[in-house]
């Protein structure tokens, strides 16, 4: 939970990079909300079960992700043809 | 250098001069140009304060927004029998507009120019232009001083004739930061050539006697004539506004309540039951205590040795001069000769 | 260190317009430290313009590299055979980079991805001040240390002006006053005498108000070829 890290800081280093991400994509035209953060530990399975589930149906909501398998730099496009 | 006569033990002959080295307790006014190019606008303003101040300051696009400039409003305040002090500030010309200007200003009839910094440009209403500030305020007092004294240019050159015969005026700032300095920087402004100072404005009377008598001991109010600033009060929020957002002034408290205080008979109305009869009363009330604040403060100045005048910036609101100016015992203004051949 | 932002994406998209390929050029020296153009956002930038075109409907490839400093001659010629294969550059240098660039390669289409900012430091991470303004005749010596022509907003030799208080400059709180630290650093040394000089009015000569600069050292330029 924050402030309860592990590894002390890094998830709150997280928070500040994934929040950092989904501006990003807002930019890119992408919903932010294709990216979340949940905080849980290894023992909170049922949470963990409630977290997934949530999500999916967040994607689902929001639909496929138009941009599958189109992000690649030229060479790898050039090569995959 | 010049064709002129003798300066007689002036340094520039105009009336604010001569008023003050004859002894008496100067009065500047301050006249605030337009945003327009009508010149009606100064005519009017130089009527209410022609007769209640020995010379009156025009300001330079003020809080850096654009009006008339403070030249071309002094020339024709120069037309209607009253003495101009032309605000030249260094935001928004170099050296060479400058001096330019003000050789222009000096044939066009001025006499006294008072030396500015000026406000930042992001404070008005053209906050994306260019920055000049090519010198700053003291180095315009040496610049101006040197014109005069030396008849030079500030790149070395000499005039080709008359030379600007200017009575030099800079400005202090006691209260703003850091406060232990301000009166080594007034020595700095007097070092460079100022003949007089106008101060910001002064509510607080015993720290403004702090700050003069740090400057009595540094001799500097008889290398100069200083003149302190003050300005009517319209009402509370206007007092709080200056105590609070404008730098460098303070406002003791209880001046803050005597406004309020003038008020009172409205205070038990809410903002929506008060009527628009309520309003200008309250209005009325607020500006008379304001103006007696005014008399009150100048009176105390007076008595503080070293102040040799004041300096009234009733602004947007030069009718308030009048009033102050007979209140405070200072009308009729001094009729001193010019100076003879 | 020179210190830029990245422009808005959107502004990006508009300079690119309707070039088919792109190369994003980072700069692992300046942009680097002030995380703005150096490798990890070249690569963030290609990506999010190959994702946001495509979205667009006008997806466009874009690909990164990075050199070592954009304003080198050398450093650039490595990458030029890149150059020649693309339609537009997108440099996410300094505005000196993507000048040079432009200088060395002058067939080439280049549109600049940052914007040039100040000349600054890091106080605390994450927050870049600018302190220097390049004057061309550096006066650190009468003031202990603190550039009043880059710190100060009127750049006044002569400070401080009417409008400080508490240690901040009028035009916003967050602005320390030059003049005031000034003061408080000649104070501290015991020098605050140096402020009783009156400084005369600066030449601005060497200023880039005196015109575009050049400094030519003939002891480091390289003989003539001999015909």
């Amino acid at each position: 939970m924050p402030g309860d890290c592990h590894y002390l800081e890094g998830n709150a280093n997280a928070k500040r990079r994934i929040e950092h991400i989904r501006a990003l994509l807002g930019q890119i035209g992408l919903e932010p909300d294709r990216v979340r953060m949940y905080n849980l530990s290894s023992a909170m399975a049922s949470q963990f079960v409630a977290i997934t589930q949530e999500m999916a149906e967040n994607i689902r909501t929001l639909g496929k992700n138009p941009l599958r398998n189109h992000n690649a730099p030229i060479s790898k496009l050039e090569s995959g043809k | 250098m010049s064709d002129q006569p003798s300066h007689n033990g002036y340094v520039s002959g105009s009336n604010l001069e001569r008023v003050l080295k004859a002894g008496h307790f100067a009065v500047t006014a301050e006249l605030g140009p337009p945003q327009s190019a009508d010149g009606n606008v100064i005519r009017q303003k130089a009527a209410l304060l022609k007769g209640y101040c020995d010379a009156v300051n025009i300001t330079d696009n003020q809080t850096a927004i654009v009006r008339m400039s403070s030249i071309g409003a002094g020339a024709l305040v120069v037309q209607e029998g009253l003495e101009p002090v032309i605000q030249m500030t260094c935001r928004d010309r170099n050296r060479l507009a400058i001096q330019s200007d003000l050789l222009g200003a000096y044939a066009l009839g001025m006499r006294n120019v008072l030396c500015l910094t000026g406000d930042h440009q992001t404070f008005g209403n053209h906050p994306t232009a260019k920055n000049v500030f090519d010198i700053d305020s003291i180095q315009l007092v040496q610049m101006v001083t040197a014109l005069r004294d030396s008849g030079t240019f500030q790149c070395g050159d000499a005039l080709k004739g008359q030379e600007p015969r200017f009575f030099i005026g800079a400005a202090a700032a006691p209260f703003a930061g850091p406060v232990e300095f301000r009166p080594y920087r007034l020595a700095k402004k007097v070092k460079a050539g100022a003949n007089f100072i106008q101060t910001q404005l002064v509510y607080d009377i015993d720290a403004f006697a702090v700050f003069m008598e740090k400057v009595r001991s540094l001799g500097l109010h008889t290398q100069t004539y200083i003149l302190a600033g003050v300005g009517p009060l319209k009402s509370p929020a206007m007092a709080r506004y200056m105590k609070d957002s404008v730098p460098g002034i303070l406002v003791p408290n209880e001046l803050i309540e005597q406004l309020e205080a003038a008020g009172a008979p409205w205070a038990g109305k809410s903002k929506d039951e008060l009527t628009k009869e309520d309003k200008k009363a309250r209005s009325e009330a607020w500006k008379q205590v304001g103006i007696q604040i005014c008399i009150d403060l100048i009176k105390k100045l007076r008595k503080i040795e070293g102040v040799a005048g004041v300096h009234i910036m009733a602004i947007e609101w030069e009718e308030a001069v009048k009033p102050i100016i007979e209140g405070a015992g200072l009308y009729p203004r001094p009729v001193v000769a010019e100076a003879v051949n | 260190m020179i210190v830029a932002e990245q422009k808005p994406l959107s502004e990006i998209k508009t300079l690119i317009g309707s070039a088919e390929k792109v190369l994003v050029v980072g700069c692992g020296t300046c942009v680097t430290v002030c995380f703005a153009g150096g490798a990890r956002e070249a690569a963030i930038v290609a990506a999010s313009l190959r994702m946001s075109t495509k979205l667009d409907g006008n997806g466009k490839q874009v690909s990164d590299v990075t050199v070592q400093r954009q304003c080198e001659w050398e450093y650039l010629d490595q990458i030029g055979d890149q150059l020649k294969e693309v339609d537009v550059v997108l440099s996410l240098g300094c505005g000196i980079g993507v000048q040079a660039i432009a200088e060395r390669f002058p067939d080439t289409w280049v549109v600049p991805g940052l914007n040039t900012a100040f000349l600054g430091l890091p106080t605390e991470q994450g927050v870049w001040d600018e302190r220097c303004a390049a004057c061309g005749d550096c006066i650190l010596g009468l003031t202990g240390g603190i550039c009043p022509i880059a710190r100060c907003s009127k750049s006044l030799l002569n400070g401080p002006c009417g409008g400080s208080e508490n240690g901040h400059c009028e035009i916003n709180p967050e602005v320390p006053c030059a003049w005031q630290l000034i003061y408080d650093r000649l104070s501290k040394m015991g020098k605050l005498e140096v402020l009783m000089d009156i400084q005369p009015p600066k030449n601005w000569r060497t200023a880039r108000d005196g015109g575009p600069r050049k400094i030519v050292r003939e002891d480091l330029r390289l003989p003539a070829e001999e015909e």
